[in-house]
This record gives structure tokens, C-alpha cells and sequence, in this order.
């Protein structure tokens, strides 16, 4: 047996181990490489500073804690921007499984920021029918939550002064990590209600989430961890993002060496196999 | 530190730590981990779903406000749960039928309009642009969105890509050309996508070692350390009592 043939069949625990260690070093000792904002993340933070205080935002934390480690940053990024700039701040998710998250997040940053619930902000909580929500919610804010995630009616409410439907938000991002998220605030929401909107999301499904970018049907777009840590940069707030991306720029180069060894490994089999092939004739 | 800060950095490192382990091979931790995963998904929604559905929704402002239209879509929900009995099954006919015409009815004329008229809109711009006062503009940078550069490579991707899903016509001579240039745009968006997948995988990842990372504290009880050593434990006798059994047989 070759070099190469026992390369092609080494034990896969070892490949989970090199990631593992790749992952784990510079978590324990960071490197800080530098970040570079795109913009698509820069769209959204632009948008965000043009907003005068006392704006309706709305953000759907449209995600479970299976996409923590992705949109959690996102959200926190988000959500003391938004306190920073005394905007109104409306939460809501479309994922039962995140409700409990949602308002662990919304709560924390608002304590951290020294808000007050139902004055600064309220978090509506979840609301079942998914896309039938946004439409219920475009009609009428207060049908679809006619009390907030704590049990208190919603109309009356001072954070909700002058809202009564979608039309009313001046800024509304969804951080989705798959359906109802992004795609159906735009469909279902800001198509018919029109709305501004921008998008979060987990990075399998940034791709997909590009072609709505580029047509500015959203106006901008926070991809995966990566996202979170530009966001991060934007509002100079390190947090787990930024921290993780040494981790994210090591395991990636791990798999790029891993990728091009196991096609030289492959193809060195392949014309050995030929050869032999050859010389047998 | 409260005592329930606590138990959960315990519990949410013996959990990760036993889901790690199946890359080392199945085993009973595993399989405990994702059976708890499993049932305390669905608990979780049921409780949401019954305090947020039956009490907020529809028990509260029918009993307290006397919001008596709500029983009309609370009767059209009751009709699904005859499926239950062979009988009155077909009562749920209506039920369904009720979701999907309106179902149907709201969501075609958005999706028709967000995914098919925008898009194309988009992908048909102008290579040349008549501004007011300037005369024609035209940019050729692939960074630029509006770029006439990036309009002609979309609109080569999308044709190419259509034209290869075209199976009435033999893929032979320029067909196959243009088929093989949209497979070509298909690799790209495949490579992409997987290049997204592996980003998001690896940032999940980093998400359990960040929280490992933490419960190493002292402040936590070092739930990191101790339950990686038991795990390891556990994984080492049971690799030796599959070994002994083999050896038996």
C-alpha cells in the first residue's frame, strides 16, 4: 500500500481531531486578525445610524438554539445599536423553540443598556400561523399580539404609541434561520406593506438570500458568524463573534489543506491505478 | 452565581460533550443526549404552543372579553381532529380545504411578485443608463451591484442555466456549449453554497467550544473538565468491554 492509499484511508477520527484543535488554539489563544466590513452588513448599520430616536424598530428573532452560536451575536449586535440610538424597540420571533431564547436576549441587552419594558421596549413573543402572522400583523399589531410575551395587553402600551400595523415600522430585520425568516418578511411583509427591511441569517443560507440583496429587496444582509462580527466592528462592541472568527479563518484553511491533499492523494492513486492498468496489457 | 446558572452549565456541557462523543463512535451517552434533545424539543413546543394558542389566543379573550367570533376558527381547527375518528374523517375535508384555498389565494400573488417578477426585473437591467443631466452611464467593475459587467454575467448565467434545464432540444453543437456553460455557473453556485454550509457548521462549532471554554471556570464548578474526564472514562471501559466480548466470542 502507497503513501497516498493509506492517506485516502486514514481513520476520520483523525481528521475530527486536527478540526477539533484548529478550532480550539485560537479560540484559547487569539491572533485577532483583522476584519474587513462587506456592504451588505454595512447596508444595515447605515440604515440603522439614519434613524432618528424615537423610531419603530422591529426585529424578528426568527431562529432556535440550534442557530445560537450564529444569530445570538447577531441579535446582541443589533439590539444595543438600537438601544444606543433610543430607538423604539419591538421584538418578536415566528419560532416557537426560540421563544425562551428570544427573550432571554432581548431582556439581557435591555438591562445591560438600561431600558425600560413596555416604555423602550417590548418583546410580543410568538404568535402561531408563521407568514399568516407578518399579514396579520400588517393589518392589525394588535390582533396578531393582542398581549406581550410577559401576559400584559399590547394596546396602551408607550413603546407602541402610534403603531398600529407593519406600515408603521420604520425599520423592521428578520434573523432567520430558515422558514418563516427572511424571505417570508419580504414576501408576506414589506412586499405588500412596504416597509424597510434588512435580513439576518445563518450562513448555510446567506447564498440563497443574495439575489434578494442584489434586486434591494432587502437593504442589507448580516451572513452567519462572519456577519455578527463585522456588526461587532461596526458598533466597536467586541463580543463571541469576533472572537470566533480566528477559530472560523484557522478551520477554514484547515479544510482548504485537507481538500487539496486529498485530491493529490486521489489523483496520485488514480495514475498509479492507470499505470498498472497500462503495464498489465 | 445562582445555583440554576449552575446546574445549566452542567447540564449543557454533559449534553454537548455527549453528542461529541459519537465522533469517537455510537454509544449509550449519545443516545441519551439525543433522545433528551428530542423530548425536550417537543415538550417545550407543546407547553409554548398551549399557553400561547389555547390560554392567550383563544381561552382569555373568549372567557374575559367575550370575543365569541373566535369559536368560528376555533370550531374549523376542532374539524382537523376528526381524522382521529374514521367516521367523521371526512368533516376534516373542510378544514384543509378552508387552509389551502386561503392558503393559496395569499400566498401566490406575493410569491409571483417577490420571486418571479422582481427577480426578473433585476436580472434584465439595462446595460446602458439614460441619467438625467449626464447622458448615458455605464460602470464595468464587478464590485459594483449596478455594474454592466455584472448585468451580463447574470444575464449569461440565468440563460445558460435555463437553456441546460431545456431537455426538449438535443444538447449537440452550440447547445451544448451553452449547457456546458451552465453547468459551469452551476458549480460556482454549488461551490458557494457548500462554502457557506462548511462556514456555518464550523460557527456552530465554535459555539459549544466558546461555552465549554467558559464552564471551565472555577465560578461554574470546571463542569468542562470533569465531565470530559467522565466521559472519557465511560468511552474507555466501554472500548474495553467491546474488546473482552470480541475476544469471547
Amino acid at each position: 500500500m502507497t503513501f497516498a492509499e493509506r492517506m485516502l484511508k486514514i481513520d476520520r477520527r483523525l481528521i475530527f481531531l486536527v478540526i477539533g484543535l484548529c478550532t480550539l488554539l485560537p479560540l484559547l489563544y487569539p491572533v485577532g486578525l483583522p476584519i474587513k466590513i462587506s456592504p451588505e452588513v454595512r447596508g444595515v448599520y447605515d440604515y440603522m445610524e439614519s434613524l432618528p430616536e424615537g423610531s419603530v424598530f422591529l426585529l424578528s428573532l426568527d431562529f432556535d438554539p440550534a442557530s445560537k452560536p450564529e444569530l445570538h451575536p447577531q441579535s446582541l449586535s443589533l439590539l444595543r445599536h438600537a438601544f444606543r440610538k433610543n430607538l423604539r424597540v419591538v421584538a418578536m420571533t415566528l419560532w416557537v423553540s426560540g421563544t425562551g431564547m428570544a427573550d432571554q436576549v432581548v431582556t439581557q441587552v435591555a438591562r445591560e443598556m438600561g431600558k425600560e419594558n413596555g416604555k423602550d421596549y417590548v418583546f410580543l413573543g410568538w404568535s402561531p400561523g408563521g407568514t399568516a402572522v407578518i399579514m396579520n400583523m400588517g393589518q392589525d399589531l394588535y390582533g396578531a399580539f393582542p398581549v406581550d410575551y410577559s401576559g400584559k395587553p399590547t394596546k396602551g402600551l408607550p413603546v407602541l404609541q402610534g403603531v398600529t400595523n407593519l406600515r408603521d415600522v420604520n425599520y423592521a430585520i428578520s434573523l432567520g434561520a430558515g422558514n418563516p425568516g427572511v424571505e417570508a418578511w419580504y414576501v408576506f411583509g414589506k412586499d405588500k406593506y412596504k416597509f424597510e427591511l434588512g435580513g439576518g441569517c445563518t450562513g448555510v443560507m446567506a447564498p440563497g438570500l443574495y439575489p434578494l440583496l442584489r434586486s434591494g429587496q432587502i437593504n442589507g444582509l448580516i451572513g452567519g458568524l462572519r456577519g455578527a462580527a463585522e456588526y461587532e466592528t461596526l458598533i466597536g462592541q467586541k463580543g463571541k463573534a469576533i472572537a470566533g472568527m480566528d477559530a472560523q479563518s484557522s478551520t477554514h484553511l484547515a479544510i482548504i489543506v485537507l481538500v487539496i491533499l486529498c485530491n493529490l492523494f486521489y489523483f496520485s492513486v488514480r495514475r498509479q491505478v492507470k499505470h498498472q492498468g497500462h503495464s498489465g496489457l | 452565581m445562582p445555583i440554576e446558572t449552575i446546574i445549566g452549565a452542567w447540564v449543557a456541557t454533559g449534553l454537548t460533550l455527549f453528542i461529541f462523543s459519537f465522533l469517537y463512535r455510537d454509544n449509550p451517552l449519545f443516545k441519551l443526549a439525543e433522545n433528551l434533545y428530542v423530548g425536550i424539543s417537543v415538550g417545550y413546543t407543546i407547553v409554548k404552543t398551549y399557553d400561547t394558542v389555547i390560554v392567550y389566543l383563544i381561552w382569555n379573550p373568549i372567557v374575559k372579553n367575550g370575543e365569541w367570533a373566535l369559536l368560528i376558527p376555533v370550531a374549523i381547527g376542532m374539524l382537523m381532529l376528526t381524522r382521529y375518528m374514521p367516521k367523521a374523517a371526512w368533516l376534516s375535508r373542510y378544514a384543509f380545504a378552508f387552509i389551502v384555498g386561503v392558503g393559496s389565494g395569499l400566498a401566490i400573488p406575493r410569491v409571483i411578485s417577490s420571486y418571479i417578477l422582481k427577480q426578473i426585473e433585476d436580472t434584465v437591467r439595462p446595460l446602458l443608463i439614460m441619467v438625467p443631466g449626464e447622458g448615458l452611464s455605464f460602470t464595468w467593475s464587478l464590485l459594483s451591484p449596478a455594474s454592466s459587467l455584472n448585468t451580463i454575467i447574470i444575464l449569461v448565467g440565468v440563460s445558460s442555466v435555463l437553456f441546460y434545464f431545456f431537455f426538449s432540444v438535443e444538447h449537440t453543437g452550440l447547445g451544448k456549449v451553452v449547457a456546458r456553460t451552465g453547468i459551469l455557473f452551476l458549480m460556482v453556485a454549488f461551490g458557494a453554497a457548500f462554502g457557506y454550509t462548511v462556514m456555518a457548521r464550523m460557527s456552530l462549532l465554535i459555539g459549544r467550544f466558546d461555552d465549554l471554554i467558559e464552564f471551565t471556570d472555577p465560578s461554574y464548578g470546571r463542569p468542562s473538565l470533569w465531565l470530559m474526564g467522565l466521559t472519557i472514562l465511560i468511552l474507555v471501559m466501554m472500548a474495553q468491554r467491546s474488546s473482552h466480548k470480541s475476544e469471547e466470542e
